[in-house]
């Protein structure tokens, strides 16, 4: 039996709100950029200078094998930096639309036992789509998940409704969905608007779950932790329903999906918008024309959980454009000493925290051992089933700082540390 | 940058603008005296934040006002200067800026000044409030509630254990100003009670539990040496609910996920 969790917040967007069109601009570049921390190391697929379809394989992961990565949309490799030690810094493709379309065999049904799903899944790059939990991340082949969570609702602050995504796919989506349940020997979950279910006929291994739209509930992080939590030995995967569809399309037809249904809010536009646009979209391609004059920043994600970004990051179905608000000036040095000593912020337990944690979990006693960097505490509450943009809306209620979301981040690499064989 | 604005000092801010309808009474009945002690506690309690200001890089809170006042409305009559000065700094100090200032305290400033005087100088004589202090505490409470910044387990455990045992027939009400007054000043901290929703029922309860039980079996003491010492014994028990409120959840939880 589920519960609807009502216990949220509804936090709007400033600015405009989109309207009831969906626009489709493909970008003339689309770049994958890799920050410093990271270490991908490849091998190229295509060279640089190559002209390459859509869906094609760029490179191959060598820490991973029969992971690659394939192109978001037809073009020519601009630029593709892999240093020496064959670590990836940045692949940036130009448009180019006669460039077609890579088809992949479709898999017939009879063929989808889990093996051939994965290995196919990894080989079109579809599987980046899928996030492990506990410490997130790429999904572990070598591990069966103990449940998968399928997301058809979104709270975050703008968040495109994931119900319009895969509208007229409807046919993919059953069948990602049922390529998703022969991945996992358990149950997959479904959680969706109260009242809106994608799916009618649920079955012992398909487990609708309503929600009220309020955040933190389009969150996967707290269902998983309310119904399956994650642990080292038992893991749990989360995919986002239009990502289920691609799966679908890509088994049924061997076509990769072209676009993703992406918002553009915040106060620095002049009109939000709802359109579709490939991975790795640029985002000032997008945003041009429609921007306010001044000074802005243009973040990957909502309002709460946004990086600032040029492009369109991993698995990011939001763009916040917000107007950059100058500082006063240097404050005093005495003031910014103030401020700077006695971090992290205590947190003073107010209904409004209570709230932010969606009222499942013992949310003060949580978030207190995660700013103490206390492991042991954290993951006897469950914080192995939560990821940082899980923190994301108390960070934002609190106003903490620094913010609860990065030090969970490292608090969770520090576990995985100590977890790690 | 994008944030909301519960942090530390909007919380102590509303909690302030709370405690305002029961100021407001308490001076009214008070008059000038009742200024002059406000002042006198509003001077100490500022002084020390100052100190650990300056000393230590501390930021001093609203909240040392929140201290001043509940110490005011509470501490016993005719305390001399030094015993006054002593008491109030060791609660201030002890309990709130040792511990890194508001929001890190185990126990509430005012709680521990007020239990340090009852102890310390049992001769002082506790102040008696007037029935209008215990409606304007009502008032605090409703505020307070209604902003989210107390605990309403908290406080509607408390009342609830109280009105069941005006109920059952216990002498309850003829303390109610100074036990209302206790809850809302000393008991519905939201630093210094418990965190857990069981926790704080519990916390709640066992404030008016104990309220109940010296009120029928403590012969001589004052309304407000009860309610203080009840407070200071559910603050103090806190904790220990927490664990059992976390303990409990845990238990449920591994039955249902294994």
């Amino acid at each position: 039996m589920s519960r609807i969790w009502r216990k949220g917040l509804s936090i709007s967007v400033p600015g405009p709100q989109p309207g009831g069109t969906i626009d489709r601009q493909i970008t003339a570049e689309a770049s994958l950029v890799i920050p410093a921390s990271g270490d991908l190391r490849v091998e190229a697929l295509a060279l640089e200078g190559e002209t390459v379809a859509q869906g094609q394989p760029l490179f191959r992961d060598l820490h991973n094998a029969g992971l690659t990565t394939c192109a978001p949309m037809a073009g020519r490799v601009a630029r593709l930096d892999i240093d020496s030690a064959r670590r990836l810094r940045q692949v940036t493709l130009f448009h180019e639309p006669g460039a077609g379309r890579h088809e992949w065999p479709p898999v017939p049904v009879d063929q989808r036992d889990p093996q051939s799903l994965t290995e196919h899944l990894r080989a079109t790059g579809l599987w980046h789509l899928l996030r492990a939990r506990p410490f997130g991340g790429l999904a572990d082949p070598a591990r069966r998940p103990a449940a998968i969570f399928v997301m058809a609702l979104d709270t975050r602050p703008g968040a495109p409704d994931p119900l319009r995504a895969i509208e007229g796919q409807e046919a993919a989506f059953a069948s990602g969905l049922a390529a998703l349940m022969a991945l996992t020997e358990g149950p997959v979950y479904l959680c969706h608007r109260a009242g809106t279910a994608p799916v009618q006929d649920a079955g012992p291994r398909l487990r609708l779950l309503p929600a009220a739209p309020v955040h933190p509930w389009g969150l996967a992080g707290f269902h998983i932790h309310a119904q399956r939590p994650a642990t080292p030995e038992a893991p749990v995967w989360d995919i986002a329903a239009e990502d289920v569809a691609a799966i679908g399309t890509l088994l049924d037809t061997g076509l990769l999906p072209e676009t993703r249904l992406v918002s553009l809010t915040g106060t620095g536009l002049r009109d939000a918008r709802l359109l579709r646009c490939q991975p790795w979209a640029d985002l000032r391609g997008l945003c041009q024309g429609h921007v306010r004059p001044g000074q802005n920043t243009i973040l990957s994600g909502s309002l709460l959980e946004g990086r600032p970004a040029r492009w369109l990051l991993g698995a990011d179905r939001q763009v916040t454009v917000t107007a950059h608000h100058p500082s006063h000036g240097r404050g005093h040095w005495f003031l910014s000493a103030l401020s700077h000593a006695a971090r992290p912020l205590p947190l003073i337990p107010t209904a409004a925290l209570e709230q932010s944690m969606g009222g499942a979990l013992p949310a003060v006693p949580l978030l207190r051992a995660i700013a103490s960097g206390d492991a042991e505490t954290a993951r006897k509450l469950g914080a192995l089933s939560l990821l940082p943009e899980d923190l994301a809306l108390a960070d934002y209620v609190t106003g903490a700082e620094p913010r609860l979301s990065a030090l969970f981040a490292a608090l969770l690499e520090r576990i995985a540390e100590e977890d790690a064989p | 940058m994008n944030r909301g604005l519960w942090d530390r000092e909007t919380v102590a801010a509303l909690l302030l603008i709370s405690a305002l309808p029961l100021a407001v009474t308490w001076l009214a009945l008070d008059g000038p005296f009742g200024l002059l002690r406000l002042a006198v506690f509003l001077v100490v309690a500022g002084v020390w934040h100052l100190v650990w200001m300056l000393a230590r890089a501390q930021p001093p809170s609203l909240a040392g006002a929140l201290t001043a006042l509940a110490l005011a409305v509470l501490a016993p009559e005719d305390l001399g200067p030094v015993a006054l000065l002593l008491s109030t700094t060791f609660g201030v100090v002890a309990a709130e800026l040792t511990f890194g200032g508001w929001g890190r305290n185990v126990l509430n400033p005012a709680t521990v000044t007020l239990a340090f005087m009852g102890f310390g100088f049992p001769a002082a004589p506790w102040p008696d409030l007037a029935i209008q202090v215990g409606w304007a505490s009502w008032a605090m409470l409703a505020m307070g509630l209604a902003l989210g910044v107390l605990p309403g387990p908290v406080v509607l455990g408390a009342l609830g254990t109280l009105g069941l045992a005006a109920l059952t027939g216990a002498p309850v009400w003829a303390a109610m100003p100074a036990v209302c007054a206790g809850l809302a000043l000393l008991v519905a901290d939201p630093v210094a009670s418990a965190t857990t929703p069981l926790g704080r029922w519990l916390n709640g309860a066992l404030y008016g539990g104990l309220c109940t039980l010296f009120l029928a079996f403590w012969q001589d003491a004052a309304p407000v040496q009860i309610a203080v010492s009840s407070a200071l014994l559910a603050s103090l028990a806190a904790p220990l609910f927490d664990e059992i409120s976390i303990a409990l959840w845990l238990r449920r939880r591994n039955r249902r996920h294994g």
